[in-house]
């Protein structure tokens, strides 16, 4: 009744025959939960609603309505059989049967008659296999999260100490990065122009967090002057692009490194302009590499919608239309695309973004790339 | 009559199904369950109105089930029968289903023994 001691994984059998079911629920029913199945439909649709829940899939090959192949068919379209093994048991037992069964990628196939003692030993250890696989992958996500977590505080901490001389709020680099990652979504979304894999978007989105380290060595009267700039301030303040580069230039150690690199092209062309009219190089279309087109955008409409020293803050639709608008600066009309069509998200994302470093998801796409290898 | 015997009735293999399902609880469990089992009054039903499909998995189930059980006799016959009726009707198909009949009636005959001799009915 009450009994919460052992924990009993659930299997789930679809085999047309009740007789069939029942001699393998009596071999199994001690240290598992059964859930029958009659034919391959009824199997897919409580596939559909519990697939977390299943440990195992016992399945026959002839059924009416849907066949164990159907199934097969389905789980592999679903993505299924990547998370719930299959063992199959069948009396077809002609290679191409089997064969076929394999290529639709089941653990095991047991032929009938099946011998107990057998049927079972190979249940418990696709059991315990698919289990500890499992163990290990968390594992290692859980790593991986764990030192990106580790570097994204890192950098953080260090541009967080450029904003705070420049009177910013510590949100504002937080915001790029939300930014930065959907527009860049979008992006890929749109065109197939620039390929890249999630580790690379994750790469640009960490990079973002350095794009203006360069005001570190900007005269503090200058970067904090309630006033408009002179032209002479205006064009020391515009070396924060050069400065933030070099730095990143004179770093001894990680000049090849892809975070280095990223960081020093988004620092130096962060204020070139779609058109060739910005600053410093006067970079023009494609030239700017799109990570720094993207930053861009994301550094216009954060300050359109924060508060400045000199100015109030504008509404997400307001700084939304004065983009599109054209009214601050030429950007690539694609980026105006995803700008569009990811204004929706961006308001949702900016209000609830907190500093949760690189979210668990992200970390999951990262671990099954770098395990699809 | 004991659980053996009734194997000898029906031209089972005893010594077999003890072999792979271990216990004698668990086989005469099963043996008694077979009398259930509706797949071969959905045989006759589905020859009847020529749904060979369905015949098909009828019998394809019926050999499943005696194959686990060791009833050799009744496996054969349903086995050929299967093969007969996997693309569709055979001329082949009438003799052997013929032999099913017969081979199930023997079948559950040595079975219904068993459980009076057991006292279930």
């Amino acid at each position: 009744m009450n009994d919460n001691k052992g924990y009993k994984p659930n299997i789930l059998i679809a085999d047309d025959s009740e007789m069939n079911r029942a001699i393998l629920m009596d071999m199994l029913e001690s240290e598992y939960t059964i859930i029958e199945a009659e034919d391959g439909k009824e199997a897919i649709s409580i596939l559909e609603k519990r697939i977390d829940e299943i440990s195992l899939v016992l399945l026959d090959i002839v059924m009416p309505n849907m066949d164990g192949f159907g199934v097969l068919k389905i789980m592999n379209q679903r993505k299924w059989i990547e998370v719930v093994p299959v063992i199959m048991i069948s009396s077809e037992s002609g290679a191409s049967q089997v064969e076929r069964a394999y290529a639709l990628g089941i653990t095991d196939f047991i032929s009938r008659p099946f011998n107990a003692v057998i049927v079972h030993r190979r249940v418990v250890n696709t059991i315990l296999l698919h289990a500890e696989q499992k163990k290990l992958i968390d594992l290692v996500e859980q790593q991986i999260y764990e030192k990106e977590k580790q570097n994204d505080m890192m950098i953080n901490i260090l541009s967080h100490i450029v904003e705070f001389r420049n009177g910013e709020s510590g949100l504002h680099i937080l915001h790029i990065h939300t930014l930065t990652e959907i527009l860049l979504q979008h992006l890929l979304h749109f065109t197939d122009r620039y390929r890249m894999s999630q580790t690379e978007i994750n790469l640009i989105c960490t990079a973002s967090a350095l794009h203006d380290i360069g005001k570190i060595g900007i005269p503090g009267e200058i970067l904090n002057k309630p006033g408009r700039l002179t032209d002479e301030e205006f064009s020391i303040m515009k070396t924060h692009t050069t400065l933030g580069a070099s730095m990143l230039n004179d770093i001894p150690a990680y000049q090849n490194e892809p975070l280095v690199k990223m960081a020093h092209d988004i620092c130096r062309w962060h204020h070139e302009r779609y058109d060739g009219r910005g600053y410093p190089d006067r970079l023009k279309g494609d030239d700017i590499p799109i990570a720094a087109q993207i930053v861009a955008l994301a550094d216009v409409y954060d300050a359109l919608t924060s508060e400045r020293v000199y100015k109030k803050a504008f509404s997400h639709e307001v700084a939304i239309d004065m983009i599109l608008d054209g009214q601050c600066g030429a950007f690539n009309p694609l980026l105006f695309e995803c700008l569009s069509s990811s204004a929706d998200t961006i308001q949702k994302e900016l209000q609830n973004s907190t500093p949760n470093y690189a979210n668990k998801k992200t970390m999951k796409n990262i671990v099954k790339e770098i395990l699809n290898k | 009559m004991s659980l053996q015997s009734c194997y000898r009735e029906l031209e089972g293999d005893y010594n077999d199904v003890i072999g792979r399902l271990r216990t004698e609880r668990l086989v005469q469990k099963f043996v008694f369950k077979f009398l259930d089992d509706p797949s071969f009054d959905l045989l006759c039903r589905s020859l009847e109105a020529k749904d060979y499909d369905e015949a098909f998995r009828a019998s394809h189930t019926i050999k499943g089930v005696c194959q686990n059980l060791s009833f050799n006799k009744l496996f054969q016959s349903s086995n050929q029968l299967t093969e007969a009726l996997r693309s569709g009707w055979t001329p082949e198909a009438e003799g052997l289903f013929a032999q099913v009949t017969a081979d199930y009636n023997q079948t559950v005959t040595a079975i219904k023994a068993l459980q009076v001799e057991n006292g279930v009915v």
